[in-house]
């Protein structure tokens, strides 16, 4: 989406008195790629460890734990919800930590090659 | 007929339209129409994203899968929930950063070529119209068991798909995305709330959930399904033994005897409701029961499965789409951790009815009782019917009317969706980028809404068609497999895309196209495949055997297209030439530090823009 105060040179994009320069997202991606990518291995790992213990693990899909709930039943039709939501809460939490840091490292970045650029 | 029921779902209908016809004024952009005007706050999209997402396979087929599979039945609730972390990892606030309309503006934007647009937007439509079909299939039969007659001289399916397909065309066309996200925001808390009290009545009539388990986990699940004579009869070629005989070894003296009675009778058209044995299919030498896995799956589809419902939210069409509609990324995630919140409490609360079935409806018709649903050893023969018979045994007929309505409530938010995104797709994608680039934004509109009308009418075709080509008799749970198709392609045509789009910056137009389109057609051909083997027209040997007898064709065609995507961009290395400003464009901030800079990004009313 483009709007009026958006303006783009090679490197940069302009919206208003904000800069992303290229050096600046970079940053911010590989941040943000290591925040998805940690969080996304752990949810695959949980996700398909489910299955894998119901296929090789009879102490989890075989035994009653409290009443008729054996693990496997109790993890999937509740645990698994709160694993979720932990995982969700969590991730905003940090991710949204990550954007409000990185705000300050690229204004600080972007500032800095401004100043290099008129030097030059 | 019940008429409290009947009544309810009209009152559902009426406050429906109304609601469309009171957002029309609201609806004057094609921003407004697709988009809402991009101002939707957390909670309510997450509302509106629930509602889209919860069809009649998860209001209905859900404790209808658990009622019938147990623990294998519980893991389409795990799956479809566990879909949205995919999304809030990976895509969500990408998507919403870099702006746009739909998911073929993302494909255009980030590769820059008018092939990637098409192929996309024929990925929608084809994903849409799959996705479609079920809801369909589900609209003539809900009509079936909850009016039971037809009108102006159909038969009650076809009426049911008629009269769906023709108030779903007239609310989105008037309300648009506005009318839609209100009325989903509705349809959603309706159909909550009647899981909800379900629930409520079966804890208020005794239902303990750990002792209900061990009870139903005594013995092994029985399978219930309604056969002709023949069928019945035919021996099976290895073991030289009947359905008939299997039967008798689970059917009470009494039971047994009507059945003998029917087969006798020997008409050819007459299904006959049976009890049969079951398998357990993951490990072969226990006794199936209800809280252990292998009911529906082996070990193979014990992963493939949870990858498709996992994988398949991420792809698809109707529910990216309504990212566009958040203020920025951060509220983009924080409206999926709502919908996480959401239907992981619906998700807990449906297995909980599909065993509360289990724990009343048998001992309900022992102790004399009837029900409108076709039974058979304390069974209910169609597993989907569990929700209104479970509603009218614990509640009588205002919970079953209330259970009516949620059902009609599901149908109408997906079915509202998916023709929003079917509408961008020709309306925006294609008419507005090619036909007539030009047009003033009333005629634009107008294009969007015929193209709610004509999405509208080829989905009632399918609908109509289902019946005609036998697949309701061809696939006992064909709500669920429709579903699970429809998770198979979208995730194979989009999701490759979307995680190499946004996370490797070395992606090539040349590879993306190559992807979607390897993923998409893959996907689509096994589907096929199945169908046709299902039908008898292929059989089960060599290649086109073995792949028309996966379940759910992903576990292939979504590393098929992600490889495809690999492959080719590294052999092609062809990159955008604006490749860094695309990639400010989706992983940089600046835009939306200047809306919180000037309070740009704020949520707006759904009812309308303030004036400057």
């Amino acid at each position: 989406m483009t709007d009026r105060t958006q303006t783009t040179i090679d490197t940069h994009l302009r919206h208003g008195d904000h800069v992303d320069s290229i050096e600046s997202v970079d940053i911010v991606f590989r941040a943000q790629r290591k925040l998805s990518f940690t969080y996304g291995a752990i949810f695959f790992g949980v996700t398909l460890a489910i299955p894998a213990a119901s296929v090789w693990w009879p102490t989890w899909y075989a035994t009653p734990i409290w009443g008729g709930f054996t693990l496997n039943y109790l993890f999937v039709s509740l645990l698994y919800f709160v694993f979720l939501w932990s995982m969700a809460w969590m991730y905003s939490k940090q991710a949204d930590a990550l954007d409000s840091s990185l705000e300050h490292m690229a204004d600080a970045i972007t500032a800095q090659q401004s100043d290099t650029d008129e030097e030059g | 007929m019940n008429a409290i029921a009947i009544t309810l779902v009209v009152v559902l209908i009426t406050f429906t339209i109304a609601l469309s016809i009171f957002s029309r004024r609201f609806t004057r952009t094609t921003a407004d129409f697709y988009l809402a005007g991009r101002k939707v706050g957390s909670f309510s999209n997450a509302s509106a994203i629930s509602g889209d997402y919860l069809s009649a396979a998860s209001f209905l087929g859900v404790a209808g899968a658990v009622y019938a599979s147990g623990l294998d039945g519980v893991w389409y609730a795990a799956g479809f929930a566990g879909g949205f972390m995919v999304v809030v990892l990976f895509i969500a606030s990408a998507l919403r950063r870099f702006g746009e309309y739909t998911v073929a503006d993302f494909a255009f934007g980030r590769f820059g070529s008018h092939r990637i647009r098409l192929i996309t937007v024929v990925a929608v439509l084809l994903t849409s119209l799959f996705y479609m079909a079920p809801q369909m299939f589900g609209a003539g039969s809900t009509w079936q068991v909850l009016v039971g007659t037809g009108i102006l001289g159909m038969d009650p399916y076809t009426s049911g798909v008629v009269v769906v397909t023709a108030i779903m065309a007239f609310y989105v066309g008037v309300g648009g995305m506005k009318g839609t996200t209100l009325n989903q925001i509705f349809q959603f808390w309706w159909l909550w709330f009647a899981m909800f009290l379900v629930v409520v009545f079966a804890f208020g009539n005794g239902f303990n959930y750990p002792e209900a388990l061990a009870k139903a986990s005594t013995g092994a699940i029985v399978n219930t399904k309604a056969l002709t004579a023949k069928e019945l009869t035919t021996p099976d070629a290895k073991t030289g033994k009947t359905q008939l005989d299997a039967a008798k070894s689970i059917m009470t003296p009494e039971e047994f005897t009507k059945v003998e009675a029917a087969v006798a009778a020997n008409d050819p058209k007459a299904k006959i409701p049976v009890a049969l044995p079951s398998k357990n299919k993951l490990h072969e030498l226990r006794t199936m029961l209800f809280a252990e896995p292998g009911h529906r799956y082996n070990s193979f589809d014990q992963f493939s499965m949870v990858l498709a419902l996992v994988l398949g939210t991420a792809g698809l069409p109707h529910i990216l789409n309504r990212y566009y509609t958040n203020p920025s990324g951060a509220a983009a995630r924080r409206s999926t951790f709502w919908v996480l919140i959401f239907i992981g409490t619906f998700y807990i609360l449906a297995p909980i009815a599909g065993l509360a079935g289990v724990s009343f409806i048998k001992d309900y018709l022992a102790n004399g009782g009837t029900i409108a649903a076709a039974n058979v050893h304390g069974l209910l023969v169609k597993p989907d019917q569990i929700m209104p018979t479970l509603g009218s045994i614990l509640g009588g007929q205002w919970l079953m009317g209330v259970v009516a309505a949620g059902a009609f409530a599901a149908m109408f938010s997906t079915i509202g969706g998916l023709l929003i995104a079917a509408a961008s797709a020709i309306g925006h994608d294609v008419y507005e980028k090619y036909v007539d680039p030009n047009a003033s934004e009333k005629k634009r509109v107008m294009v969007g809404k015929l193209s709610v009308l004509a999405f509208a009418l080829i989905a009632m075709g399918i609908g109509l068609g289902i019946p005609y080509f036998g697949l309701d008799q061809a696939y006992p749970a064909l709500i669920a497999m429709m579903v699970t198709w429809a998770f198979s392609v979208g995730a194979s045509a989009f999701v490759p895309m979307l995680l190499t789009g946004i996370w490797w910056k070395g992606t090539t137009e040349r590879g993306a196209t190559a992807g979607i389109a390897v993923g998409l057609f893959s996907a689509i051909a096994i589907i096929f495949l199945n169908i046709f083997q299902q039908l008898g027209m292929v059989g089960k040997e060599g290649i086109l055997g073995f792949f028309g007898a996966l379940t759910f064709p992903v576990l292939f065609t979504f590393p098929l297209g992600l490889l495809t995507i690999i492959i080719v961009s590294k052999l092609d290395k062809k990159l955008p030439d604006n490749v860094d400003q695309i990639w400010m464009r989706i992983h940089g901030t600046a835009s939306e530090r200047h809306e919180k800079q000037h309070g740009l990004d704020k949520v707006g009313s759904l009812l309308g823009t303030k004036k400057a």
